[in-house]
């Protein structure tokens, strides 16, 4: 089953009593299957968040149409399944951080028994046990991230959708998020995540969508942008020149084999990601 | 799969939250604060000798407070409860869940109507208090209280409290009909200000128009008449003062009147917000 069908979503916005439209989304047709982790990418004014608002029903398209689990997303039906985290969240500040949890919860209509359990429980997995007790008012960006992450998680949804999730963390809390949403995917659950975090995405995601000026220009399977292995390959950088000959003949008198060139680039999706921007690639070195 | 219906619980959740955003934030407090300062305030002039009668300072000066406050708190939590979560993208989180429009809506007016209440119920209790307490004092005849001689009814103090409370709870329902459609909750609560003006104002205008006998002016009063409540109708309070009662058809009637505008413009705004872009 589809988590997610798109077709032909256009999405155009009236900007100003002139009446000028400004077309966010163009034609997007897209099938997310159930239980997989999606990254969906493009610069700044793609239409990302665009899209992610029609598939959470906050937003009517234009023309197409968008389906949660086979349940057209304005009806609120398809919300049940769905667990979102927006981007850079700004959350009830008079509220401590179990308290929100424990307000989208019951909002989420997790019954009563049982309820509490399964809400400490989403905030020890993005690791918010110690401050669980504090107003979210005095929490940093960080900390408000991760707790949206929590009240996005504590129905355990079928689909989850995050925006920019890593976006304000530090590398340790981003590591933390990256656990929770494997641990998303290890149960079955379907992740869509919107995140300029190249290496997050490939390291996550099973398939890519690349959105550039509201076309989707590629969908991409993880074969396609994961970096490629060079099994028994070893790399040697900054070896001064005078060394290799000598490097060369002990290589090739153990049946090795030496070769010059640029270093490959270190993320295949950074390059995808150019390309379908239409940027050129960044300048690839050469070895020393 | 069982559809997801209109639920109560869920406008109730939204009604507490709100509510409880509201107590924690200082502006209630300062209000309230500022309410009992004056109220207060008036009792202590009362003493000075050269206020009489003193039952209708003392009622009018606690009254004006209560109104003038209790609109400002109307306007400035409706607009903040609303707008401000639409301004600070809160509701996203809270709309991507499977929540009716219309339950949010009505539960923030809930919420709001309910920390009116409090308040309402609170200083008009203050404002009862200081009114028995001059009553059963030593010096209140000499002074004159009240103006007719008789006793201040302990009822028709609790009955203006309730009216006043009404006449904030349209206040607030035409604010967040504003707010349902407002990019942000400053022009919200501009526009709130604007239309208690117009409330307040409205027989005054119809009754200028009438004796000018201007036939056109006096047909855009009165469609202006329609289309905002008359705040005229809440003025009871010198009434109570000169120790009269409200009457039960009085108070049936007003509470009618102000459920009928508060339901139209809840209505309304539910049907601005069901499709708004967010």
């Amino acid at each position: 089953m589809n988590a997610i069908e798109l077709d032909g979503i256009t999405k155009s916005f009236a900007s100003g009593l002139s009446g000028v439209t400004v077309c966010a989304l163009k034609s997007v047709t897209l099938r997310i299957p159930e239980g997989e982790t999606v990254g969906l990418l493009g610069s700044n004014g793609s239409g990302k968040t665009t899209l992610l608002k029609i598939i959470l029903g906050l937003l009517a398209p234009t023309v197409g149409t968008c389906r949660v689990f086979g349940v057209p997303s304005n009806c609120i039906d398809a919300r049940r399944f769905v667990g979102y985290l927006p981007e850079a969240p700004e959350f009830y500040p008079f509220l401590t951080g179990i308290e929100l949890v424990r307000f989208f919860a019951r909002l989420g209509g997790l019954p009563g028994r049982g309820r509490e359990g399964l809400i400490r429980a989403a905030i020890a997995e993005v690791g918010m046990s110690g401050a669980a007790g504090r107003r979210v008012g005095t929490y940093s960006r960080g900390m408000k991230q991760r707790i949206g992450l929590a009240q996005a998680l504590v129905t355990n949804p079928r689909l989850v959708i995050l925006d920019e999730p890593t976006a304000n963390l530090d590398p340790e809390g981003a590591a933390a998020v990256c656990g929770v949403i494997r641990r998303v995917r290890a149960r079955g659950g379907t992740v869509l995540l919107s995140s300029h975090q190249l290496n997050h995405i490939e390291d996550l995601c099973d398939r890519v969508a690349f959105l550039n000026r509201g076309r989707l220009v590629m969908w991409a399977a993880k074969n396609e942008f994961a970096p490629q292995r060079m099994d028994g390959g070893l790399l040697v950088e900054s070896l001064p020149k005078a060394c290799r000959p000598e490097l060369r003949i002990w290589l090739e008198d153990r049946g090795a084999r030496m070769e010059g060139g640029p270093i490959p680039q270190r993320s295949r999706l950074e390059q995808v990601f150019m390309a379908a921007a239409g940027c050129a690639p960044p300048d690839e070195r050469e070895i020393p | 799969m069982s559809r997801t219906r209109f639920s109560a619980a869920r406008m109730a959740l939204i009604a507490q939250n709100t509510l409880l955003e509201c107590r924690r934030q200082r502006f209630f407090l300062l209000l309230s604060l500022l309410t009992a300062a004056m109220g207060i305030a008036v009792w202590v002039f009362c003493d000075c000798g050269f206020v009489a009668p003193r039952a209708k300072f003392l009622l009018d000066g606690g009254f004006g407070a209560l109104t003038f406050f209790g609109a400002v708190l109307a306007i400035v939590t409706a607009a903040q409860s609303f707008s401000g979560e639409i301004e600070k993208r809160t509701v996203l989180a809270v709309l991507a869940r499977p929540v009716w429009r219309m339950e949010f809506i009505l539960g923030k007016l809930a919420g709001v109507m309910i920390l009116l209440l409090i308040f309402y119920a609170t200083s008009t209790g203050l404002l009862l208090g200081l009114v028995m307490w001059e009553q059963a004092g030593p010096g209140m005849s000499s002074a004159g209280f009240p103006a007719g001689g008789g006793q201040v009814s302990g009822s028709a103090v609790l009955a203006c409290g309730l009216v006043q409370w009404l006449r904030s709870g349209v206040l607030a329902a035409l604010t967040l009909l504003v707010s349902s459609y407002a990019r942000s909750s400053l022009f919200a609560v501009v526009s709130g200000f604007a239309a208690l003006v117009i409330c307040n104002l409205q027989s005054v205008a119809s009754d200028a128009c009438r004796a000018a006998g201007s036939g056109w002016a006096e047909s855009v009063v009165g469609v202006i008449g329609v289309i905002f409540p008359d705040f005229a109708l809440y003025d009871v309070a010198d009434g109570v003062a000169a120790g009269g009662v409200l009457p039960t058809t009085y108070l049936a009637g007003v509470t009618l009147y102000s459920i009928a505008y508060a339901g139209v413009f809840g209505g309304l705004a539910a049907c601005c917000f069901r499709h708004r872009e967010l």
